[in-house]
C-alpha cells in the first residue's frame, strides 16, 4: 500500500470558507468571467463536434465567433432597442394598470366584506399581509429589469473572455495535469471531469431552457397580439433561471397587460392558457430532456437561495442565487464523493466483487 | 477550393492520434468520427523517467495507454519487497478494470523511461456511453472478452497447478 493521503476536513472548510470570502469581496470582478464561463459551457459542445471530425479548435472557434457576430449584428441592431423601448413604456405605464388593479380589486373586497360572514377580517388580513407588498413589487419589475441592463456594458469583455476559454480549455487542463505530482493525476482527473460534467450540463440545460421558454412566450404573446411581447418575453427568459417563476411573473404580467389592453376577461383567459400551456411544455417536453443530469434543490434551499441572493446582490442575485446554490450543491456533491472514496474506501461495486485488479 | 478549405482547417496534430488509437485493438473496429469522440474524451500526459503513475492501494480511477515509452508494473511480494510483474510498452494499456468499479489498485506502476501515457477516465467512457452508444458499445465488449480471456487463463493455471500437486 502506498502512503496515506487523507486530506483533512478543517483544511477543505477553510478553503471553501476563504472561497466564498473572496468571491463575495470580488463579485465585481468575478460576474464577467462567470457569464463568461456559462456561454463556453454552452459553445464548447459545438465546436466539438467540428473538432471530432479532425478540424483545427483555434479555426473553427474564430468561425464560430464570426458567424456569432454577424448573426448578432443583424439581429441585435433592431431588437435591443425595441426591447429597451417596450421596458420603458412598460416602466411608464405599470402605474396605471396597477391603479386600474387595485380599483377593481377594491371593488372585490367590497363585494367579498359585504357578502361573507367573516369578509370583514379576510379583507384586513389581505390588504396588510399580500396585496399591497405585491402591488409595489409588481410597479418596480420592469425598473428591476431595466436595472440589469448596465450588464450589457459586458458585451464586449464577456465574448473576449469566452473566446479564450473556448480556445484554451484542453490546453488549461493538459498543463494542470502535466504540472500536478504524478500520483495525483487520477484523482485530479477525477475531481476536474466530475465538476465539468455535472456544472457543463447544468448551465447548458437552465440557458437553453430560458431561451426556449422565453421564445415561445414571445410567439404566443406575439400570436395574441398582446403589448409588450418582446420586453415580456425577456422578463419571462431571464426570470427562468428561477424554477417556476419565469411563467409565474411573465404570466401575472402578461395577464394585466392584456385585461387592460383588450378590457375583457377573455383575453386574460387566452393569455393565461398561454402560460399554463408553456409551463405543461416545460415540464413535460423539456426538463426530461435538458435536465436529465441537472441538480435538484429541496424546497427550503430553494427558499434560503432565492433569500440570501437578494438580500447580498439585490434583483440580480434574486435571478442567479439559484443557479448558485445548484453549482454549490454539484461542487459538494463532488467533493464529497471524492472523500467517501479517497478517504473512506466505500466502493460503488455491488457486494462480492471486491477483487483486487491491476 | 475545397481542398483549400480543408487543409485551412484539418489538424495533423488530431489525425495523428486518431492513426494511434484506430491501431489500437480496444478502438479497431471504430470509425473516424468515432476515434475523434474518443480523443476528445481522453487526456494525455507525459510522465519521466521513475515517475510513479499510481501506487499499489491507491483508488483507480482511469484507463491507461502508453503511446511511446515504456511503463513498469509491481507488486509488493511477502516481505515487502517490489517484485516485477511485467514491463509495458507503445500500443498496450493496463488499469482497465477502473473503467467498470473504483476500488484499490492492487500493483505499483512507475514510468521506466519517459512516456507519452494518454488516460481515460471513467464517467468520460459513461458520457460516452450515453451519447456515442455504438462508442461505448464498442469499448466495453472489448473490455469483456479481454476480461473473458484473462478468466479462462487463470482457471486454466489453477487448473494445471492442482493436477501437478495431485501428480506429486
Amino acid at each position: 500500500m502506498g502512503p496515506e493521503r487523507r486530506p483533512s476536513i478543517g483544511l477543505i472548510i477553510a478553503l471553501a470558507a476563504a472561497t466564498v470570502y473572496l468571491a463575495y469581496h470580488l463579485r465585481q470582478i468575478l460576474i464577467p468571467f462567470g457569464l463568461s464561463f456559462a456561454l463556453a459551457y454552452l459553445a464548447n459542445p459545438v465546436v466539438n463536434v467540428f473538432e471530432a471530425r479532425g478540424m483545427r479548435r483555434d479555426r473553427i472557434v474564430i468561425m464560430f465567433y464570426l458567424l456569432i457576430a454577424a448573426a448578432i449584428s443583424m439581429t441585435a441592431s433592431f431588437l435591443l432597442p425595441v426591447v429597451m423601448r417596450e421596458l420603458s413604456l412598460l416602466q411608464t405605464n405599470a402605474p396605471g394598470y396597477f391603479k386600474r388593479s387595485s380599483e377593481y380589486l377594491s371593488q372585490v373586497q367590497v363585494m367579498v366584506a359585504h357578502k361573507l360572514p367573516i369578509g370583514q377580517s379576510i379583507v384586513e388580513h389581505w390588504n396588510l399581509q399580500l396585496y399591497t407588498p405585491l402591488i409595489e413589487h409588481f410597479q418596480k419589475l420592469p425598473g428591476y429589469l431595466l436595472g440589469l441592463f448596465p450588464l450589457l456594458s459586458l458585451l464586449f469583455l464577456v465574448p473576449f473572455i469566452t473566446f479564450f476559454f473556448l480556445m484554451d480549455s484542453s490546453r488549461i487542463m493538459r498543463d494542470v495535469i502535466q504540472s500536478c505530482p504524478s500520483r495525483w493525476v487520477e484523482q485530479v482527473l477525477h475531481v476536474t471531469t466530475e465538476i465539468d460534467t455535472s456544472m457543463g450540463s447544468y448551465v447548458r440545460s437552465v440557458m437553453i431552457e430560458s431561451f426556449l421558454v422565453g421564445l415561445m412566450a414571445f410567439l404566443g404573446l406575439y400570436a395574441l397580439n398582446v403589448n409588450y411581447a418582446l420586453a415580456i418575453a425577456t422578463l419571462v427568459g431571464v426570470s427562468s433561471f428561477v424554477p417556476y417563476a419565469g411563467a409565474l411573473l411573465g404570466g401575472t404580467v402578461a395577464c394585466t397587460v392584456a385585461l387592460f389592453q383588450y378590457g375583457t376577461p377573455l383575453a386574460f383567459l387566452k393569455v393565461a392558457l398561454l402560460f399554463l400551456a408553456i409551463r405543461g411544455v416545460d415540464d413535460l417536453l423539456l426538463q426530461p430532456i435538458l435536465s436529465k443530469t441537472s441538480v435538484h434543490l429541496h424546497p427550503v434551499a430553494y427558499l434560503l437561495a432565492l433569500m440570501i441572493g437578494g438580500e447580498a446582490f439585490g434583483f440580480t442575485g434574486l435571478i442567479l442565487g439559484v443557479p448558485a446554490a445548484c453549482i454549490l450543491k454539484t461542487l459538494f456533491r463532488v467533493g464529497w464523493d471524492f472523500y467517501t472514496s479517497e478517504v473512506l474506501m466505500r466502493s460503488d461495486s455491488p457486494p462480492g466483487l471486491r477483487i483486487p485488479y491491476v | 477550393m475545397l481542398k483549400v478549405l480543408r487543409s485551412f482547417f484539418s489538424d495533423p496534430v488530431f489525425v495523428k492520434k486518431k492513426a494511434f488509437l484506430k491501431s489500437l485493438p480496444l478502438f479497431k473496429e471504430l470509425g473516424e468520427r468515432e476515434l475523434g469522440y474518443v480523443l476528445q474524451a481522453f487526456h494525455s500526459r507525459v510522465y519521466h523517467e521513475g515517475e510513479v503513475l499510481f501506487m499499489e492501494g491507491d483508488i483507480g480511477r482511469a484507463l491507461f495507454i502508453i503511446e511511446s515509452g515504456r511503463v513498469e508494473l509491481t507488486k509488493l511480494d511477502a516481505g515487502g519487497k517490489p517484485k516485477q510483474i511485467v514491463v509495458l510498452g507503445p500500443g498496450d494499456f493496463f488499469g482497465e478494470m477502473a473503467l467498470l468499479e473504483q476500488l484499490p489498485r492492487s500493483a505499483t506502476a512507475t514510468a521506466q523511461e519517459k512516456s507519452h501515457v494518454h488516460l481515460l477516465y471513467r464517467s468520460r467512457i459513461e458520457s460516452l456511453l450515453h451519447r456515442h452508444p455504438r462508442i461505448g458499445v464498442s469499448i466495453m465488449t472489448h473490455l469483456a472478452q479481454l476480461l473473458s480471456a484473462r478468466l479462462r487463463r487463470a482457471t486454466q493455471q489453477l487448473t494445471t497447478s492442482d493436477r501437478v500437486e495431485r501428480d506429486l
